[in-house]
């Protein structure tokens, strides 16, 4: 997953092709009530920010907001849908910053840039670094953070 | 206060004790956790069917932080994280998380918390770890 998602097709990028600066923006996506419900659901977080609208009518975002990990979720989705597919990608680690709500109906969308390259964990593979934006409508960052991927060298 | 709002017990800023270890129960990945999960984020689906998608086992241990002898934490809103991946899961793993809070500071709108989180499978090893930052909210005034 650069996405550097794992794929062993021939249209897959080696980490010789993915050149530091390289810039991608993904398609947006509207997230929905429904979104954070199964998120709920799954993840067993229902906290009242996130579950309970008359208690979050009297907070600072005036209603409820979706799980940051949710926000993290689809913009890992988004960004496999306008980043190269890697082959055999792997995330190796994240550093990541929650900047500002998502609400219902916001949409959203991620642009990511290549910023380091170096060598991996052995001499078959190197580690990408990527910067990675999640902007609202409106253009705000609503999530911002660093996402480093384990990619394979072409075969000499 | 009156109404549906009178809080049940919530553990606030000044109730956070530093270093001590809390443990949750333990969690059965399934195929129908990662079928959730890749339908809601749309992480591409992958190859090898009993895979499970990076974030998710993150995303399932902060469910089952409200699973320990500790009410849950009354968050205000969650700030960052850095986070290693070490070992990739596989449907049928079990895993739980360990977390230990590790630093307080106090802000005007409540306090901040770092803690320390390892997602461990049913072998005892360090799958994931990192730490949290979190925005917690002070006790109410009685």
């Amino acid at each position: 997953m650069l996405s550097l998602r794992s794929v062993n097709g021939h249209d897959a990028v080696f980490f010789e092709d993915l050149e530091i600066g390289r810039e991608f923006t993904s398609p947006g996506r509207t997230v929905t009530e429904a979104d954070i419900v199964i998120f709920a659901g799954l993840s067993g977080d229902y906290n009242v920010l996130h579950t309970d609208a008359e208690h979050m009518k009297s907070s600072i975002f005036g209603e409820r907001i979706a799980h940051g990990l949710l926000g993290l979720g689809i913009q890992q989705g988004l960004a496999a849908r306008g980043e190269p597919a890697a082959a055999h990608g792997l995330l190796a680690g994240l550093k990541w910053k929650f900047k500002g709500p998502i609400k219902i109906g916001d949409t959203v969308h991620v642009r990511s840039r290549i910023t380091a390259k170096r060598d991996g964990p052995d001499t078959a593979r190197g580690l990408v670094t990527v910067e990675r934006r999640l902007l609202n409508q409106r253009g705000e960052v609503v999530q911002e953070g660093e996402t480093e991927h384990v990619v394979e060298r072409r075969k000499p | 206060m009156s109404g549906p709002s009178a809080s049940p017990a919530l553990c606030y800023f000044e109730d956070v004790e530093r270093e001590v270890l809390l443990e949750t129960p333990g969690l059965t990945l399934t195929s129908a956790h990662v079928s959730l999960f890749t339908g809601v984020t749309a992480d591409p689906v992958l190859r090898d069917p009993d895979a499970v998608p990076d974030l998710l086992p993150l995303c399932l241990s902060s469910g089952l932080g409200w699973r320990v002898p500790r009410p849950p934490l009354a968050v205000l809103a969650f700030m960052g994280f850095e986070w290693r991946f070490h070992v990739p899961l596989k449907v049928g793993d079990t895993i739980h998380s360990v977390s230990l809070t590790v630093a307080k500071r106090s802000m005007r709108e409540g306090g901040v918390i770092i803690e320390e989180r390892r997602i461990v499978n049913q072998r005892g090893e360090s799958v994931q770890s990192g730490r949290l930052t979190l925005l917690v909210e002070r006790r109410p005034p009685s």
